[in-house]
């Protein structure tokens, strides 16, 4: 069976994007979310095997909403999806418990390493 | 990969966040003590520019990059905004929007954009201070456990050069290795990591059982690791902790995400493909009329609700609500009162407000127009307000309102309103109305004022002058099926209501027979149809008119009008049009029925009457003309 994703950006050109390179590469998209808040709220009713989450989105950033996810399972695997120069934000991301990062713009290749690093 | 087929999103999404940012920057200007708009505009901007990074728009990304530093700045100190730097935001906002514009058709390198670039550099550079504070202390709630200065094995990592944000891998490796064992010494600081000058070498104990190679492993796992070497052990500490159990992966419900976007285009043809199915559905239902049988009547019944109902759905599918078009008029009319040092709030209402996206995208430039009037020749100077006991600030308000199968957008200020004696006057002067009238009426008014060339005059321009881009915005509407009504008064204000079908494609029609021709007449300005020869006739203004729930209706006479020749029958139908206040009897020979037409627009030859605005085919395969409501009221 094919990993579940569920893919937490603000911007529907960003989903789109990393919703067609993980569908490539054969995992299912089970669910989107556009705030902070909707990828709480989703990860609790879907339980994707992988989140992947952008860090600004209104509402509840991505920050705050990997500190809720990994509060419901510890075991959450989240790939941050960061821009250049968010370094802070990065270090941040990953103390509150995300499994790794992929820095925009993204290339597919570097996307699927990170999602097989998370994936263990 | 092919980043083509995204360029249309990026298009789409990246127009979206700037009309949006547009508008927090207006928000914020009205209130600039109010730093709320700053968090919006931040993540506006962050988008745009992580889209423009994967498509590779260098100049796009250069300035939204240079814009959120700023931004940022301005967030983390909740400053006030400051004239100069609103200027500046809006400045960047307009230098976005034409990247993001010429970047999608290739014509990225036309743009200059080192201005504007090195005016967001400096700005941020004076808000930053001397001493720039990198927001370090934010995270530095550190996972670093108690430092056990010395004990366990020293491992030196040095991640690749090219590796983005290395403070985020340099933290992922630590974790691995706490995988393994007791982490401590971490060199430098872990607070380093958050720096943009974190050049990616660091060290660390690492008190664990785990062999040489493992420890190597289970760093490297973390990414983007050039060089790891792990030194000899100086003492050997606690256990090595367990790594926590997976969690058992639970079934997931699959959800799809509710929208998608589609290509205009593909939503034309669609429409072009129904038009179709109508035009052989009324065949259809003709010849089942012919054929009384049974079995076929049902069939045409069945294929008539399903395409009914198909049409129904694309035509939902079309409508857009008109903030699309209207979120960038309170920009636009900002600069435009800013540039004539005039005081003008705007409103918009009815935002939700659906239209044929076919409409909706021609009215920007008519609706622009009557805007642009608004402010420059409507709204009188904060002085001369002042003089006429008004509020110093003007105001304008664009509405759009449903009203049953129309949308009536109107445009109104609290001017100076139209100076209809001067308009009067020249009217006469060149002959265009009765050189004894006394007044211009509202609709007398517009008929002048939208006759091209009229309009332009200076001499009218410059007096009361209304007139700019009124017959540009006339003939739009019209085209549109639509119609324009005027209401003005002297120092009180002026406006403008449009009235637009909510559909173009297809629309519902009364057919009429005049002579051996059918005409099509869209419902949507239909009021009732009355019987001529059993109401009483008058003449009002020299004109043949009946009067109807008290107000004079005057008639035209289609068959006189098209030149048919013979007479009408004595009784025949009268179709009552409304388009707004105005009124106007259509007497025919006979109707025919209703029916869904397909509009197809068509180019009249020379000397074709103007009231027709397009045709369609009948059922049995035989053109016939749309009249046009608003050539006829």
């Amino acid at each position: 069976m094919s990993h579940t994703v569920l893919v937490c950006d603000d911007a529907i050109f960003m989903r789109t994007m990393i919703s067609d390179i993980l569908a490539q590469a054969g995992f299912e998209i089970v669910g989107e979310a556009e705030t902070g808040s909707q990828a709480v709220e989703k990860y609790r009713q879907l339980k994707p095997d992988l989140v992947t989450m952008d860090i600004v989105m209104p509402d509840m950033g991505g920050i705050d909403a990997v500190r809720e996810i990994v509060k419901q399972d510890p075991d959450a695997k989240i790939l941050m999806c960061s821009a250049m120069g968010q370094q802070a934000l990065v270090v941040e991301a990953i103390q509150a418990g995300a499994k790794d990062f992929v820095v925009k713009p993204f290339q597919p290749s570097r996307v699927l390493e990170a999602v097989q690093r998370v994936l263990g | 990969m092919d980043l083509s087929q995204y360029a249309e999103l990026f298009l789409a999404e990246s127009r979206e966040h700037l009309s949006a940012c547009n508008q927090l920057l207006l928000d914020w200007e009205r209130t600039p003590a109010n730093p709320a708009p700053v968090g919006g505009l931040f993540r506006a901007v962050h988008t745009v520019k992580g889209m423009a990074a994967t498509m590779g728009y260098g100049r796009v990304t250069d300035i939204a990059h240079r814009t959120e530093n700023l931004l940022d700045l301005l967030r983390r100190g909740s400053r006030p905004a400051t004239d100069e730097l609103l200027q500046l935001l809006f400045r960047a906002r307009d230098a976005l929007e034409t990247a993001v514009e010429l970047s999608v058709v290739g014509r990225e390198d036309e743009l200059d954009v080192a201005e504007v670039v090195a005016d967001l550099e400096s700005a941020a550079a004076l808000l930053a201070g001397p001493a720039r504070s990198t927001p370090a202390s934010r995270a530095a709630a550190a996972v670093e456990p108690p430092a056990a200065p010395g004990a366990g094995r020293l491992v030196e990592v040095t991640l690749r050069a090219e590796a983005p944000i290395k403070g985020g891998r340099a933290l992922l490796a630590l974790k691995r290795a706490q995988g393994l064992g007791v982490v401590h010494g971490v060199t430098p600081p872990q607070a380093a990591f958050e720096s943009d000058d974190f050049d990616g070498r660091f060290s660390f104990r690492l008190d664990s059982p785990a062999a040489a190679a493992d420890i190597e492993r289970a760093v490297r796992e973390a990414g983007d690791v050039e060089h790891v070497s792990v030194g000899g052990e100086e003492r050997r500490g606690a256990a090595p902790r367990a790594p926590a159990p997976a969690g058992a992966p639970v079934e997931a419900t699959p959800e799809k995400s509710r929208h998608i976007r589609v290509d205009l285009r593909r939503l034309d043809e669609l429409m072009d493909l129904i038009g179709e199915l109508v035009t052989v559905r009324g065949r259809l239902n003709e010849l089942a009329a012919a054929r009384r049988d049974p079995a076929v009547d049902d069939v045409a019944i069945q294929i008539s609700r399903l395409s009914a109902d198909l049409q129904a759905g694309i035509i939902q599918a079309r409508m857009t609500p008109v903030w699309q078009v209207f979120d960038r008029f309170p920009r636009l009319v900002r600069d435009l009162a800013r540039e004539l040092d005039k005081q003008v709030a705007f409103r918009v209402e009815g935002k939700e407000i659906e239209l044929d996206r076919a409409i909706l995208d021609e009215l920007g430039d008519p609706l622009l127009h009557l805007l642009r009037n608004a402010v420059d020749h409507g709204i009188e100077t904060p002085a001369e307000r002042r003089r006429r006991g008004k509020p110093p600030e003007g105001e304008i308000v664009l509405t759009a309102v449903r009203e049953r199968a129309s949308v009536a957008i109107s445009v109104s200020d609290d001017g100076r309103g139209i100076d209809r004696a001067r308009i009067l006057e020249r009217a006469q002067r060149e002959g265009l109305v009765d050189p004894h009238a006394e007044a211009l009426s509202d609709d007398q008014l517009l008929r002048v004022l939208a006759r091209p060339g009229f309009s332009t005059a200076d001499a009218v321009t410059s007096v009361s002058g209304r007139g700019v881009g009124i017959d540009v915005a006339v003939t739009r509407i019209r085209a549109l099926g639509g119609s324009i009504d005027i209401r003005t008064e002297a120092g009180k204000g002026t406006s403008f209501v449009l009235r637009l079908p909510v559909t173009l494609a297809i629309v519902r029609a009364l057919i009429a027979g005049v002579g051996r021709e059918r005409y099509a007449l869209p419902l949507t300005y239909v009021a009732e149809t009355v019987e001529f020869g059993v109401q009483p006739t008058t003449l009002v203004e020299g004109r043949e008119a009946i009067v109807l729930h008290d107000r004079v209706v005057p008639l035209v006479h289609l068959r006189r009008m098209l030149g048919v020749s013979g007479d009408a029958p004595r009784r025949c139908p009268i179709i009552v049009l409304e388009m707004g206040e105005r009124r106007s009897g259509i007497v025919v020979d006979g109707m025919l029925g209703q029916q869904e037409i397909v509009v197809k627009g068509f180019d009249p030859p020379q000397g074709t009457l103007p009231v027709f605005s397009g045709a369609t085919i009948m059922g049995d395969g035989i053109p016939a003309l749309i009249l046009d409501a608003g050539g006829l009221v």
